[in-house]
């Protein structure tokens, strides 16, 4: 193909800038769309997977509530109690017996008030109570030990900061200190969002003291499982198997954080498809107007088509100079939208999400490369059919155009 | 004489809605290498139909047309296309050169569709033509008429042609330019070029050497 026809191409964009500019400016607002988007559902994506990266493999057991036979569960059961949806001693050993030698945790937990020093304000946060052996298969700590006795406690690291807490601060637990005070003996990492328990913001005691403190005797919250052998797919319908014989009278809900976690990624994912599906309308409508710009390309042209064709230019000669044009407008229009998509993507994510890290990801990568690639094929495609129609007028209608 | 062009009872038929239209009728002719020939009558008459023909712009209805030896009516679009380029030299009435090409390159594209550039080539066409070289790098619309005449006429002869077809060559100067550009062809024909004249000036006319005139699509003399 003459190198001619791709200089001519170059030359009517030139002295059709305006034009030229306008359509490249509605490929760019496209790609931005498209990428910026993308840029935000990737970010959205890293955002929640950060926060549930402490999740892990676990399953999550709690009192069956949902329906009217669920609630019925206590004499079935043989011990969870129906008007406090508690997980009895009995079902904990039978959860304990169907994930071996996966290691089940039971838990307590509640909420009550606290005092930190002398004078302080009263504040109300979440109290949980498990074995101290399994302490370090659900939780790391910042600073302390794990071995907190019976008056001792772990606290959570946002806990801690926003009260200022360190190892050895006490905490006044109940009102004006009824349940007693707590020494605290560690920090614990910080966990993020998670599914069995939520420590950032609580604070972790011996089951001793709760059963003590809360007149509770082994009627569990919920019990985690920590799957490290087999899968929780699997271990999830084993123990609903075992505890939820009839279908009626359910004792437990069971959790698989893996399938919990699929699901959310799928819905993130529905979620960002959606949103640059919106950005795609924009493309479209950017396409139509690639189009309608071609066609007056074509238009114009239509006496110097029928020139070229008479004194011997081939009709896939003539397309390719309409193709050229379209493309140029394309990449042009869908590198530049690259370029800003970028910028606008760091905008979008610092505006709703408050934080550009995840900005130079892979993912994001691709969403540019995509909306880049989509905008010129959009060009291209667009640019075929008036290419076409230039490339087979009639020479001898087109030489009498006036 | 080597025959360059020959119409044996051509026949071109337009279909329309009202009814058929029929532009040539039975039309049989020759014209030998080196000829100078000017195709003449009213409008309406044929001519237009007769240079499309002879200029493989399109295929007649029945009859056969041979140009430079070859049978064009099975010939495909690529074929007349390529026939276009290589045998054929265009020079329209309105110049029609290329608005956004410069005057050396207006001259060159058929040979770059060729696919290949000799711009000692384009001089020498452009010298032949009388053009003067400060004028190469300027672009069409700053010429003359006349100097855009020439540059059409620089055009057609690029690739050596075996024909030159001239749609009303000086239909858009003014005498005494419509003179000069007549008489460059009497120049390349003198020289040996084939040219064919449509036109409607008697003043043209009689630069050829032969007239054929045409009524009703037929030739009357």
């Amino acid at each position: 193909m003459s190198a001619i026809f791709w200089e001519i191409a170059k030359r009517n964009i030139r002295i059709h800038m305006l034009r030229s500019t306008l359509a490249m400016l509605g490929i760019v607002i496209g790609v931005v769309a498209i990428a910026s988007m993308g840029i935000l559902g990737n970010s959205m994506v890293a955002t929640v997977s950060e926060s549930l990266k402490s999740v892990g493999d676990s399953v999550i057991v709690s009192p069956y509530s949902g329906g009217g036979g669920g609630m019925g569960a206590g004499g079935g059961g043989g011990g969870s109690s129906s008007a406090s949806l508690k997980i009895s001693d009995q079902n904990f050993q039978q959860i304990k017996r169907v994930v071996a030698p996966n290691v089940a945790t039971p838990v307590y937990s509640t909420s009550d008030h606290m005092k930190i020093g002398v004078g302080s304000d009263d504040i109300v946060a979440t109290i949980y109570a498990l074995p101290a052996e399994d302490v370090p298969n659900i939780m790391k700590l910042q600073a302390g030990d794990y071995n907190n006795g019976n008056s001792g406690c772990l606290v959570g690291s946002t806990f801690a900061k926003d009260h200022n807490l360190k190892v050895g601060s006490r905490i006044s637990i109940g009102t004006d200190g009824s349940k007693g005070t707590l020494r605290v003996t560690g920090i614990i990492e910080e966990r993020g969002m998670s599914f069995d328990i939520s420590t950032d913001n609580a604070l972790v005691v011996t089951p001793e003291w709760f059963e003590n403190a809360y007149d509770r005797n082994k009627d569990y919250d919920e019990v985690v499982v920590k799957v490290k052998e087999g899968d929780t797919a699997t271990i999830k319908t084993n123990i609903e198997k075992q505890l939820n014989k009839h279908k009626d009278n359910k004792v437990v809900s069971v959790t698989d954080s893996k399938a919990t976690l699929s699901s959310i990624y799928s819905t993130f994912s529905t979620v960002t498809t959606f949103v640059t599906a919106i950005g795609g309308i924009s493309m479209v409508v950017a396409g139509v107007s690639i189009f309608n710009i071609m066609m007056m390309s074509v238009n114009e042209r239509i006496k110097e088509i029928g020139i070229m064709r008479s004194i011997g230019t081939q009709k896939r000669e003539v397309m390719s100079m309409f193709i050229y044009e379209a493309a140029i407008i394309g990449v042009i229009g869908s590198i530049v939208g690259g370029i800003l998509s970028v910028l606008a993507g760091y905008a979008v994510s610092a505006l709703m999400l408050g934080t550009t890290k995840y900005l130079l990801t892979t993912a994001n990568a691709l969403s540019v490369g995509e909306g880049v690639s989509f905008g010129i094929v959009i060009c291209l495609l667009c640019g075929i059919y008036p290419a076409w129609q230039a490339a087979n007028l009639n020479p001898i209608d087109a030489l009498r155009h006036e | 004489m080597k025959q360059v062009i020959q119409f044996e009872d051509v026949v071109k038929i337009y279909p329309l809605k009202a009814g058929d239209v029929t532009a040539l009728n039975h039309i049989s002719f020759s014209v030998e290498r080196g000829e100078f020939i000017s195709i003449m009558g009213p409008s309406g008459s044929g001519k237009s139909t007769l240079l499309s023909l002879m200029g493989c712009l399109d295929t007649p209805t029945s009859g056969s047309i041979s140009m430079s030896g070859r049978a064009i009516r099975n010939m495909s679009d690529e074929e007349l296309t390529s026939f276009r380029r290589d045998k054929i030299g265009f020079i329209f009435q309105y110049f029609n050169l290329f608005p956004l090409l410069n005057i050396m390159e207006n001259v060159s594209f058929p040979q770059m569709l060729k696919g290949g550039v000799n711009e000692e080539k384009a001089r020498e066409v452009l010298r032949a033509v009388q053009l003067d070289e400060r004028l190469y790098s300027h672009t069409p619309m700053e010429l003359s008429g006349g100097q855009q005449q020439r540059v059409a006429v620089a055009r057609a002869l690029i690739n050596d042609p075996d024909i030159l077809l001239c749609d009303e060559p000086t239909g858009n100067l003014d005498s005494k330019t419509g003179a000069s550009i007549m008489e460059l062809m009497t120049e390349l024909n003198r020289k040996g070029a084939t040219i064919i004249v449509v036109t409607h000036d008697h003043g043209v006319a009689n630069y050829t050497n032969r007239t054929i005139r045409i009524v009703d699509g037929c030739i009357a003399s």
